[in-house]
């Protein structure tokens, strides 16, 4: 098979892993070599699904042994298969780097004959761009679950992020759907990478205190591990969800939890949703997300006012949590501590660092909110300020939810990516 | 009234408004052009040999911000950095952590936004190989916004040290020859020849666009479509787009 139509098979296979990211590491150039990561993931493009290009995403191979029902490249599936050489995807991604295109490759398999196996040809693949082509861009590699320490170890060596894929929140579900797979078993892959990179953070704390030259220590996997959770292929609910992305983050302090929101295009397992996920769930999930990992909230507080345990597709999960504790507002910004801040509607955690800093040389007014840009149709219910906000009287009135309310249709023609949403502040 | 212009130079600005301040010149008594537009008036803050050269001690942080203002496309930049200095200097030494203030937003706003031009300058530069008297070489046509080719081009020293290349777009041209970048004055245009690895990248982009969800207005917001003649996949697009819409 010519490479371009290998290249073309293998992408589109590998579309369906959401993570893109190529932050969170910093390496120099090696000398002589080619590429380097400085901490910041930069997104080379953009395609027309509003999702970013930062990393050449491929498989090496589609071809799978297991026969997961939600997933395009199982066993049963009449797809056209491919495999690359090692020596294949080495070259696409060093032409791409190149060129710049690319911060690097994030290479992901079908299991080919079992764990281990699989993993050593992931493994090949970034030992040759390191060590052959003396390559510094990001490398992320799918760590397949089950695969030895040995190989897990030396998958961190060579890469900047591992990701162990969890794919849904209970093991019912896997029971009904990957009946290869075990949450035992996962979560033992990421406990592993937990211990590597534990290990690792603790030698370059050593180094710097001992003034070592910085890397005199191997780093593994320097930007940490994901996961990924495909939604609405089963029926478990976000709270459920949720409930198992707080733990993961816990457990194994991961660095980020990708929901990949399910299409029941070409799939026939009666197991499976037969209704598409509406991607506003999608998008509601990683704004819950957002608010665990960066505003103080729990799982629990977020799910304990929706009904069907699923979020609201109509509002945000902190408007919605708003309206619900409305005896906690009006919260004064000229007074309120940062973590009640955090909690006001349409206040991000940038402005939130914005207004305590301003408010040590002057008392905060509406004006000063509108030219931080905070989103004032959510937020002005919700404060009080130096000056005479009229809006924060009608906190109280029940009709107060409806006036948030706007077409769900409508909301899902602007709701972004979830590339984009997760920059954002909400 | 007082005629200043420091041309699109940050060194010469910061000149202009050291003579300036020394002599207690309100913000509102200066005219500021940029880019040459002087014209008639000349430098009249630069030519006066009587004014004290003091130095100001103003933060750290302005001078970053600062740096970051003038690479701004328009002259009203020198203006609003005069403004703030003079402000600063007059004793409103927190200025920089007051962020709703009025002159701050806005050149909070011009250093987002030349920032902002860096990252895509970083993230939309797309070299071909091409050959020059018998030797390879990375050669890149770029549009940048704003006045950012010398911040931005470092970035590629560090990170293709060892590819000789260069960058050229209107406003200035780079070129590293694997020891010292140089820059040259910027071009209307430039032809470079075909490189094949950009077949693939096109197939690549076909392949991993996801038809089953469009959302083209968040693509746009990320990728300008005034960047789109210098990027390769940019003209596979609409036939995406199209295609999209029949799945
Ligand atoms: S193991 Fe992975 S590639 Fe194979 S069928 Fe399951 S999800 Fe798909």
């Amino acid at each position: 098979m010519e490479l371009k139509t290998k290249l073309s098979v293998l992408a589109d296979a590998a579309k369906y892993d959401a993570s893109c990211a190529s932050s969170g590491s910093k390496r120099e150039r090696p000398k002589g070599g080619i590429g380097n990561t400085e901490g910041m993931g930069i997104c080379h493009s953009y395609t027309p699904d509003g999702r970013c290009i930062s990393l050449l995403k491929l498989l090496l191979t589609n071809v799978c042994i297991w026969d997961c029902s939600y997933c395009v490249n199982r066993r049963s599936s009449n797809v056209r298969r491919a495999r690359f050489k090692p020596e294949e995807v080495v070259r696409l991604t060093i032409d791409f780097y190149k060129r710049n295109y690319i911060e690097g490759l994030f290479l992901s398999s079908g299991i080919i004959q079992n764990a281990d196996y699989t993993m050593e040809q992931l493994v090949l693949v970034a030992k040759k761009l390191r060590e052959e082509e003396n390559f510094g861009g990001y490398i992320h590699l799918k760590a397949v679950p089950g695969a030895s320490e040995v190989l897990l170890k030396q998958a961190g060596k060579y890469a900047d992020r591992l990701s162990a894929n969890i794919e849904m929140p209970v093991q019912e579900d896997l029971d009904k759907l990957a009946p290869e797979k075990t949450i035992g078993e996962i979560e033992d892959t990421m406990g592993t990478l937990r211990a590597e990179i534990d290990e690792s953070r603790e030698r370059a704390r050593a180094d710097k205190k001992s003034a070592r030259p910085a890397g005199a220590g191997e780093t593994f996997a320097g930007a940490g591990q994901s996961t990924q959770l495909v939604v609405g292929a089963s029926r478990s609910s976000d709270s459920v969800i949720l409930k198992k992305a707080e733990e993961l983050y816990k457990k194994f302090k991961l660095r980020r939890v990708y929901y990949s929101a399910f299409s029941p295009a070409e799939f026939t397992s009666p197991e499976l949703s037969r209704t598409p996920t509406p991607p506003m769930r999608e998008h509601r999930l990683y704004e819950a997300d957002w608010l665990i990992r960066h505003y103080g909230f729990s799982a629990s507080e977020i799910t304990a006012q929706i009904a069907d345990g699923n979020l609201d597709l109509t509002k945000d999960p902190k408007l919605a949590w708003a309206l619900a504790h409305r005896q906690l507002f009006p919260v004064d910004v000229n007074r309120a501590s940062r973590s009640l801040l955090l909690r006001v509607p349409g206040i991000g955690v940038r402005n939130v660092d914005r207004i305590v800093k301003i408010r040590r040389f002057h008392r905060i007014g509406l004006a000063d909110l509108v030219r931080l840009k905070v989103s004032m149709n959510r937020a002005k219910w919700f404060v009080v300020t130096a000056d005479h906000n009229p809006d924060v009287f009608n906190l109280d009135k029940t009709d107060l939810m409806t006036r948030f309310r706007r077409p769900a249709e409508q909301l899902s023609l602007f709701a972004p990516g979830p590339a984009t949403v997760v920059m954002g502040e909400i | 009234m007082i005629y200043a212009d420091p041309g699109d130079s940050f060194a010469e600005w910061r000149e202009a408004a050291r003579g300036l301040l020394a002599r207690g010149v309100r913000p509102d008594e200066v005219v500021w052009s940029g880019g040459g537009q002087a014209g008639l008036f000349g430098n009249a803050a630069a030519d006066d040999d009587a004014a004290p050269c003091g130095t100001f001690r103003v933060p750290a942080e302005f001078l970053k911000l600062a740096r970051a203002v003038a690479c701004y496309e328009s002259v009203e930049r020198w203006g609003l950095l005069y403004r703030l200095l003079y402000r600063i200097a007059g004793g409103r030494r927190h200025l920089l952590e007051i962020e709703s203030d009025e002159d701050m937003r806005c050149a909070r706003l011009m250093e987002k936004a030349v920032n902002r031009d860096v990252h895509k300058f970083h993230a939309f530069v797309r070299f071909r190989e091409i050959e020059v008297e018998g030797e390879k070489v990375f050669a890149a046509w770029h549009e940048p916004q704003h006045f950012t080719v010398e911040k931005a081009v470092p970035f590629f020293v560090r990170r293709f040290g060892d590819m000789r290349f260069s960058i050229f777009t209107p406003k200035l041209c780079a070129h590293w020859d694997l020891e010292e970048l140089k820059f040259s004055p910027g071009v209307e245009r430039v032809a470079l020849a075909d490189d094949t690895t950009e077949d693939f990248w096109l197939t690549y982009y076909r392949a991993i666009f996801n038809p089953f969800r469009l959302k083209v207005g968040a693509m746009k917001k990320e990728m300008p479509v005034r960047h789109w003649r210098t990027l390769p996949e940019a003209r596979l697009i609409n036939e995406l787009i199209e295609e999209a819409g029949r799945v």
